[in-house]
Order: structure tokens, then C-alpha cells, then sequence
């Protein structure tokens, strides 16, 4: 009861603090009053009675404050008063407060972001029940080390051994799939796994159940596991979804389940997995898409199994050693493959838990993950190196103030109190700042499309570190100016004898870091110029086909469960609509669309009538009308026409780039090559056509000198296919038109794509766009962040300096001759970090440049762009750095040079 | 004048809690009602008053209204609470144990 009553007294003072002050007045004053009547009564005077009352009453300030103690609320008045005083002189230093606050933002903003795509992509693993037992399982390639892949009849092979392992689990790493929702093709990450799978991992379905041994049979109807994170998000949670059939690729499938709401899928990467099928649909769903390399390897798959009790690794690695040996003598014809899916005999066991991702990956991967960490810290160190920086700045220019307020009585303690109000303010104010940004960013990364989907919310805990990060350093930066003042002998400083030597070496790890500021922001300039170029070639490409009056309409019969035979002849009605459609020039059919061409392993025949080696080469599956169509003129030789059909040997049209390169010659007529993966697909050339830009799945930018052939469309599977045809009126008239014919044919088909040639290429262009603009946006943020500490460091110097400007100007020096003399300063650490700056970009441009191929594990497909280096871009770069650090100097600088010299030379 | 006494550290709060036990009043009639009674005998310093009144008020046991005083200014009128009449006992009841434990040392010594 009492206790309530202290609490709502207290709330009533807190909240009603300004009555209350008033109230007080108030009351003493009505105190007074009466006093100075009953002594006016007694004879007095008017005034002597008022005098008397003020002697016999006492202190009036001194006994307002012991009133407001008598409350409780004077630590709380105090908060106010210096939350009050804290904000005027915030406002008031608006120049500093708002680089503090910038340089807060960005450090907390940026550190929070990037640290949570990070952790989203690479460190949230996930804990399995007695996870000591469970192991990872990897046929080795030749060299003897792990393989990313490891065949099926291998893992039937490693199952056997039930002595060893208590269970056994293969699954395939995550596969793009489309599946048809509500009419429209949806794109999905599907996983085909073994019935044995949740088993292994320890874990249950979060409803419905797992597939089973008689649905993992081949030939069974076809079901699917919905994963969690697929179900809430693509199916909105509806608990009805269990036992619907959806049409994925054209198949109908049967959804059985959830997965446990912990699990993300085997690579636990990003989104995970929407689908886990049974592998053995592995064939009805990917169809042709499945390499042929080797009779027993269909799927990639990824092989866990759980030790049985007292089996150790060691010992499954013997058994597996004998295994692998076992199988090298079975199965020679597995281990005569070279490239990519080359065999070697050993196998590899590892604890699943020194596992991230796979052996082989891991260590670049975490060697990424860990640079980008550095970066992270490097920005959050510079940011608060900057930030002490400022408030040392402010701290010296202070130091005047602080010793007038010493000796007009204030406590030490009071003027701590007060500069730690002030940093708590401008770190709150930063956090803040840093919160937005971070927001932002995600939403901007949100809005960018990965190769992989991923979790991007962000990391509270990342967020609250950097924000406690930055809120000590402000707090001790605060203070650190707050205790040196409050130390100084205050008749000196008064009397400002105090010439403080320059502390050359805090100086100098300053400047240091300026530099690298500098260097940082001009080296991401560099990358933002390389992607610029990269954006500007892929426009200026010569696409070698018609882009005007061209549209076109992808679908799939499967998912309108067409045979091929059936989609063939539909296809064929759907190509004769759409010639009928008025305008029309000419049409034809193809698969996928004309710059999304598909990297292919092939062997030429040489010219001597031998087998060559294995080349790359980028193939398209056009039909008949196709190069008229598109307007690409041919060469030597016919291209595809009616004499090709399903069953009569297999011909491609090559481009003129693959004949030259791979055929020695241009007229490659009745040449012949095979795919890599199938020694019976011996093709023949009969015809050259003049290059295109085509553009690979796996690469972001135009490749014009890529070596490309066409298949012909007759003589693949007919399903997915895509109508291209030229008009000679409007090409976004003739999409609609095209998906008109289109459901005129059947109206259950889906539309895949449906646009214009100019909006696919513009569309096939935006990555590097993507890229450009995401760089930029660092590189600015970088400028600001090194413009910050260059203002800071002039500003600290020039306040250290103040006495030495004032002697100088006293003597006759120009104020221009004293900012010449700080510019130097200015000029030289600019240079320096621009000329390191530049010099790493060069060095980024040669390594590109001298790189071959894209890289293994798709990190940046910057890497199949070779950059020119272009004098002029690197020009612009130095000088808009130069530019920011020039401007961000010259505000103090300025100041320095309109200090007028007895102020300079009185004040510090 | 001179034969006034300061009123001891720690009484006061008791012979504020008595003076409006009877009825309401402000800060100032306090003083006074406290001189009168005592037949000026003991004196306040009037500010200390304020003081003791907050923290009275804040403990609970007093409670204070604005209301018009004599003159028709605003005045704080405090009053007892439920919980300062037991105050006012039990410090009564302290004070007796105290005045009587100081006369017996005085008459014995």
C-alpha cells in the first residue's frame, strides 16, 4: 500500500515535473507573503518586514532543493536537466553532431547488414540429436579428395554396410524445379532424397508424415514433402495443403507432408529447400536435364549416415577404404571418365560436424566469410576510430569552457555527468541512425535477385552489438576529454600557458587510417567503374539478331500433361496461329529463350579424322524459320528444314566462332562432333551462322565470342518450348496477341515468359547494373565515412595548432599562407590513399583480366568480365575522391584562416 | 527571544503531524499554530518546514489540496492521512519512551 503510494508520488512528480516547480514557487511564495503581513502588522515597515521574513524563513533555492529531495526525484530532475542542456548544445555544434551521428549510422547500419546476409548465408548451422555419430560420405576424384557427387549405385554400395552404419541417407543438392499454383509456374528448390533421410538427420515431420520404402520405389506415384519455411511462405500455412496435387515440372506429385520447421534442407544454405522428393523421381522430374556423364550417376547426391554404437570414424573409413577399392575393380568403366565427374577409387568419411558446406568448398567459403567479417570490423573500427577522433576534437576545443565552469563551482562530477549525457544522446541518436540504414539495406537487398534464396531479416543481436559497440565508444571517447579537463590545473589553462606538445604518434595511427579510408572508398570506386563497363560493353554488344518487332512466349506442355508426340503437333498448330496473326513476318519455335543458352562438354572430330579433347561450348535448341526469324544470316552450308525430324541422324547449325575456333576453319560443313557425356551422339555440322550474343545460365554478362551451336528442335524434346516471331507493327502488341493464340490452343497452359525481345535483353543486361549500383552506394558510403575522419583529423589539428595559426598571423603571415600550409597536410593524405586506391584497382583490373573461365564456386561472376583499364575512369576516380576530401578539410581549415590572431593566440 | 529552543532534529515531523491532526492547513499556519501552542518556545526555522512537509507527503502519511487560504489565495492544505493517524501515535508513544528516559537520567544524576 505505502509502497504504491511512494511509486505514484514519484510517477506524479516525474510526469508533472514543470507544475511541481511551480507548485513549490508557489507555495513559499505564499509562505512569504503572510510572514511580511504579520511583521507589517506588528509596526515594521513594508520592506524591513519583507526582509525579516526572508531572513527567518532561510535559504529560498537551498530549501526548493531539499523539498525536491524530500521526493526522491532529484537524480531524475538532474537527467532531465542535463538531457535538456545536452540537446541545446547538440543542436547547437549541428556540424559535429550531424558527422557523429552519420558516422554511427554507417558503422552500426552497415556492420548489422552485412553481418546478417553473412550469418544468413553462411553460419546458422543447425544442431541434429547426437550429432557425434553422424557422418558425411564422399567418393574421392582422382586426386584423392573429396568429389561434389557421388553416384547412386556408390551409396546403395555404402548402405550394405549395416555393421558399420545404423542408417543411411542420400540426398541430391537442391535442384531448381517449376511447379503450376493457382495458373501460374512457380519457380521452387526441390531435394530428392532417400525414405531414410529424416531418420538419419534425427529429426520428424512437422505434419503428415515422410515418404516411404514402397513410395521410393521406382514407378510409384510420385510425393512430395513440403519444407516449413515453403509451406508458410508459398502456401500461407493452410494445413489442407497435405494430399493436394500440384503439377511440378509437368508431373503430377502429391504433397504427403511438412518438414520439421528447424530444418533447412541438406546444404543449409539460404531459404533451403521448398520439396523433397523420393530420388527415384529424379527422371520423371529433371527429365533430359540430368547428366548422362555415367550410366550409375543421376543426381549429385550428398551422403550423411549415423554410426552404429562403438563404431568409430576410423573404422568406417577402413570399411569404406575396402569399399572403395571393391568398386574400382567391379566397375572399371565408372573410373575411365575425365572432367568434371572424374572417379577416383577412395572414399572419404568426416564427421558431418567439420562439415559446412562440402570439404572442398568450404575452405574458400569460410575464407569469404571471414574477409567479409574483416571488412565488417574494419568499417566498425574506422567508424569509432573517426568517432573518437571528432570527440577528441571537441574534447580540446572544449577544455576552455570546462575550466569556466570548474572554477564557477561546478563539481566534477556534475561536468562528467553532463559530458556523459551528451555522448549517451549522440549515441542514441547514432543508434538510431544505424537502425534506419540497416532497415534500408535490407530492404534493398531484398529487392535483389540471388542465385539462392536467402533468410534476409535482420540479425537483432548483430544490430544490438554494434549498437553497445558504438555506444562505448562514444561514452568513453565522451569521457575521455571530460576526465583530461577536469584534471587540468585551472590557472594555466586560464591563463592558457598550457601549450600541449602534438602527440605525433596518435597522429599518425590517425592518419594511417585516413589512408585507408581513402584507399577503400577508391578502390570500391574501382570495382563500381569495372561493373559500369561491364553494364556499358553488354549494351554496346552487337546481339547479331533482329531485337525490333521480335516477342516471345515460352511455356510447357508438361504441365499440361501433353506427351511429346502430342506437344509436337501442338506445337506445330500453335507456330501455324501465330503466323496467321496479321503483321507476322515469320515465326518459329525454340527452347528456353535466345540468350539463355546452356554450357555444354564436347568433343570435335580433328581434322586429321581423330578425336579431339574435350572443349565448352554454349548450346541453343532451335526449329525450323528460327535464323530467319531472328534475322541471323548463315554462312556455308542449310539450316534446319523439315528433312530433320526425330529419327533421322543428328545435325547442328554452329556459329562462326565455334567453327574458327574449334573446327580450324569457318566452312565447318559435314564436320561432326559428340557431347562429352555420350559417345553416341555423334552430331554433324551443316551449317555456319554469324555469332550472337548469347548469354550462359551459369555467367551475368555477355560472352560475344562464346562458341555456340544449335541443335535442332525437332530432334529434342518437344515440351518446353518457346514461340519467337517478328512483326512489322508493335512488338508489345504482338505478346498479347501471341498468349491470345496461345489460349486459344489450350487454355491450361502456362505462360513462362511473355515480353519482347528489347525487354529480355535489357533484362539479361540488369546484373551488372545490379552490381554497379550496389557498389556505388558502398563507395559513397565509404566517401563519407573518409570525408568524416579527414574533417575530424584537419579539425583536430587545426585546434591543436590554433596557437601556432594565431603566432603566425600575429607575425604577418596571410591567412591564405596558413591554409596552404594545412592543405598540404590534406593534399599528401589524400594522394597517398587514392595512390594506394588506385593502385589495388589496377592490380583487380590485371587479376581479372588474366583470369580464365568463371570461377569454381560462384562467388562473383565478375570474374568472366575482363575489364579494360581505362586512364579516364581512373582519372575521375581521383578526382572525385579528391574532391570530397578537399571539401570535407575545408571547413576547418577555413576557420583556422579567419581566426583572428589575438583570439588564436588568447584562446588555447 | 533568546529563551526560544530550536526544535530538536526529528521532532518536527511529529509536532507537524499533530498540528493538523485537528483540521487542514497550510504550510505557514503550521509555523505559526506550532510557535503559538508551545508558547513560543520553540521556534522553527520556517523554511526547514517545506522540507519535512514534502517528505511527510511523499511517505504517505500526509496528504496535501490546494484551496483557498483566510486572504482568498491559493493555498497547499495538508492533512493527515489513515496512515499517518497511526504515525502520529507511534511517534507520540516514542516520544513519551524518549522525554521520559531523558527525566529520569536528569533526576538521577
Amino acid at each position: 500500500m505505502r509502497l504504491w503510494h511512494i511509486l505514484q508520488s514519484r510517477l506524479r512528480s516525474i510526469v508533472f515535473h514543470r507544475r511541481r516547480e511551480s507548485d513549490l514557487s508557489e507555495e513559499l511564495q505564499l509562505h512569504l507573503d503572510r510572514e511580511t503581513e504579520r511583521l507589517h502588522a506588528t509596526g515594521l515597515s513594508r520592506e524591513a518586514a519583507r526582509l525579516q521574513a526572508r531572513r527567518l524563513f532561510g535559504g529560498l533555492e537551498q530549501i526548493k532543493e531539499a523539498s525536491r529531495d524530500a521526493r526522491g526525484t532529484a537524480a531524475w530532475d538532474a537527467i532531465v536537466r542535463d538531457t535538456r542542456h545536452g540537446l541545446r548544445r547538440l543542436v547547437r555544434d549541428w556540424r559535429f553532431t550531424t558527422a557523429a551521428v552519420l558516422i554511427l549510422g554507417i558503422a552500426i547500419g552497415a556492420t548489422a547488414a552485412i553481418f546478417s546476409v553473412v550469418n544468413a548465408v553462411l553460419f546458422r548451422k543447425e544442431a541434429f540429436a547426437d550429432p557425434d555419430r553422424l557422418v558425411n560420405i564422399y567418393q574421392n576424384d582422382p586426386a584423392g579428395k573429396p568429389m561434389i557427387v557421388t553416384s547412386y549405385a556408390a551409396f546403395m554400395e555404402m548402405a550394405e554396410y549395416e555393421d558399420i552404419f545404423a542408417s543411411t541417407m542420400a540426398s541430391s543438392i537442391p535442384n531448381p524445379v517449376r511447379y503450376l499454383q493457382d495458373g501460374a509456374v512457380k519457380s521452387a528448390v526441390a531435394e530428392f532424397a532417400t525414405a531414410s533421410y529424416l531418420d538419419v538427420l534425427g529429426l520428424r515431420p512437422s505434419r503428415g508424415r515422410w515418404f516411404g520404402a514402397t513410395e521410393e520405389r521406382s514407378g510409384a506415384p510420385i510425393v512430395a514433402v513440403l519444407g516449413h519455411q515453403a509451406w508458410t511462405r508459398l502456401f500461407h500455412s493452410d494445413p489442407s495443403v497435405l494430399g493436394r496435387v500440384i503439377r511440378m515440372e509437368g508431373v503430377a506429385v502429391t504433397i504427403i507432408g511438412i518438414g520439421p520447421a528447424s530444418h533447412r534442407g541438406t546444404l543449409e544454405v539460404g531459404l533451403g529447400t521448398d520439396f523433397w522428393l523420393p530420388i527415384t523421381a529424379v527422371p520423371a522430374i529433371l527429365g533430359d536435364l540430368v547428366p548422362r556423364d555415367a550410366p550409375t550417376i543421376f543426381a549429385p547426391l550428398l551422403v550423411k549416415a549415423r554410426l552404429r554404437e562403438r563404431v568409430t570414424v576410423p573404422q568406417a573409413q577402413a570399411a569404406m577404404d575396402v569399399l572403395g577399392r571393391r568398386l574400382a575393380a567391379e566397375h572399371p568403366e565408372q573410373f575411365r571418365n575425365r572432367g568434371e565427374f572424374a572417379l577416383g577409387p577412395g572414399i572419404t568419411v568426416i564427421p558431418s560436424a567439420d562439415v559446412r558446406i562440402h570439404p572442398q568448398a568450404d575452405v574458400p567459403f569460410m575464407a569469404l566469410a571471414s574477409l567479409v567479417l574483416v571488412i565488417v570490423g574494419l568499417v566498425l573500427a574506422i567508424a569509432c576510430s573517426n568517432l573518437a577522433t571528432l570527440l577528441l576534437v571537441r574534447g580540446a576545443a572544449r577544455a576552455m569552457e570546462v575550466s569556466v565552469r570548474l572554477a564557477m563551482g561546478a563539481t566534477r562530477r556534475q561536468l562528467v555527468r553532463h559530458l556523459l549525457t551528451e555522448s549517451l544522446l549522440l549515441s542514441l541518436a547514432g543508434g538510431i541512425a544505424g537502425c534506419l540504414l540497416a532497415w534500408w539495406a535490407m530492404r534493398a537487398l531484398q529487392a535483389i535477385e540471388l542465385p539462392f534464396r536467402v533468410d534476409l531479416s535482420l540479425d537483432y543481436r548483430v544490430l544490438a552489438f554494434a549498437i553497445a559497440l558504438s555506444l562505448v565508444t562514444g561514452v568513453a571517447f565522451g569521457l575521455v576529454p571530460a576526465f583530461k579537463a577536469t584534471k587540468i590545473d585551472l590557472l594555466p589553462t586560464l591563463r592558457d600557458e598550457g601549450l600541449q606538445p602534438i602527440d605525433h604518434r596518435r597522429l599518425t595511427l590517425k592518419n594511417a587510417l585516413i589512408v585507408v579510408q581513402v584507399a577503400v572508398s577508391v578502390l570500391l570506386l574501382g570495382g563500381t567503374s569495372i561493373f559500369l563497363q561491364a553494364t556499358a560493353s553488354a549494351r554496346a554488344l552487337r546481339v547479331g539478331y533482329a531485337v525490333d518487332g521480335v516477342a516471345m512466349l515460352e511455356t510447357d506442355w508438361r504441365f499440361a500433361g501433353y506427351s511429346e508426340s502430342a506437344a509436337r503437333t501442338a506445337n506445330d498448330n500453335l507456330r501455324r496461329r501465330i503466323e496467321a496473326i496479321p503483321g507476322v513476318e515469320a515465326a518459329a519455335l525454340m527452347r528456353g529463350l535466345p540468350m539463355a543458352s546452356t554450357g555444354m562438354s564436347i568433343v570435335a572430330d580433328s581434322a586429321t579424322g581423330q578425336q579431339g579433347s574435350e572443349v565448352e561450348t554454349a548450346m541453343l535448341e532451335a526449329g525450323p524459320g528460327f535464323f530467319d526469324t531472328l534475322r541471323i544470316p548463315l554462312l556455308y552450308g542449310r539450316v534446319f528444314d523439315a528433312r530433320d525430324r526425330a529419327d533421322s541422324p543428328r545435325v547442328a547449325v554452329i556459329t562462326e566462332a565455334m567453327a574458327r575456333k574449334y573446327f580450324g576453319a569457318v566452312d565447318a560443313v559435314g564436320r561432326r562432333f559428340r557431347l562429352q557425356a555420350d559417345p553416341n551422339s555423334w552430331t554433324e555440322v551443316i551449317g555456319v551462322v554469324r555469332d550472337t550474343g548469347t548469354r550462359a545460365f551459369e555467367d551475368d554478362i555477355l560472352d560475344p565470342i562464346r562458341p555456340t551451336y544449335y541443335r535442332s528442335f525437332t530432334q529434342s524434346g518437344a515440351q518446353a518450348t518457346t514461340v519467337v516471331a517478328r512483326t512489322s507493327r508493335d512488338a508489345a502488341s504482338l505478346v498479347a496477341a501471341m498468349q491470345h493464340e496461345l489460349r486459344a490452343v489450350d487454355v491450361t497452359l502456362p505462360v513462362i515468359t511473355a515480353k519482347t525481345m528489347a525487354q529480355a535483353l535489357a533484362e539479361s543486361q540488369a546484373a551488372p547494373a545490379v552490381a554497379a549500383t550496389f557498389l556505388a552506394i558502398l563507395a559513397g558510403l565509404g566517401l563519407v565515412l573518409a570525408s568524416i575522419g579527414l574533417y575530424a583529423v584537419v579539425a583536430f589539428a587545426v585546434a591543436r595548432r590554433s596557437r601556432e595559426i594565431g603566432i603566425r598571423m600575429a607575425l604577418g603571415a596571410r591567412s591564405q599562407q596558413v591554409v596552404t600550409s594545412i592543405a598540404r597536410g590534406v593534399a599528401a593524405l589524400i594522394g597517398v590513399g587514392t595512390g594506394i586506391g588506385l593502385f589495388f584497382v589496377v592490380l583487380l583490373m590485371l587479376v581479372l583480366r588474366a583470369s580464365t573461365g568463371s570461377a569454381d564456386i560462384g562467388i562473383g561472376n565478375l570474374s568472366v568480365y575482363r575489364p579494360t583499364i581505362d586512364p579516364l575512369a581512373l582519372l575521375a576516380i581521383a578526382a572525385v575522391t579528391a574532391l570530397v576530401g578537399v571539401a570535407a578539410a575545408f571547413v576547418p581549415a577555413r576557420r583556422a584562416a579567419r581566426m583572428h590572431p589575438l583570439a588564436a593566440l588568447r584562446h588555447e | 527571544m533568546s529563551d526560544q529552543t530550536d526544535v530538536l532534529q526529528g521532532t518536527l515531523d511529529l509536532l507537524i503531524l499533530r498540528t493538523i491532526a485537528l483540521e487542514a492547513m497550510h504550510g505557514w499556519a503550521i509555523a505559526q499554530r506550532i510557535q503559538q501552542i508551545s508558547d513560543d518556545l520553540l521556534r522553527v526555522q520556517q523554511g526547514s518546514l517545506y522540507p519535512a512537509l514534502h517528505r511527510l507527503e511523499h511517505q504517505g502519511w500526509i496528504t496535501a489540496e490546494w484551496g483557498a487560504s483566510d486572504n482568498n489565495r491559493r493555498a497547499r492544505f495538508y492533512s493527515l492521512t489513515k496512515a499517518g493517524r497511526k504515525q502520529v501515535e507511534a511517534e507520540v508513544a516514542k516520544w513519551e519512551r524518549l522525554s521520559a528516559g531523558v527525566n529520569l537520567v536528569l533526576k538521577r544524576t
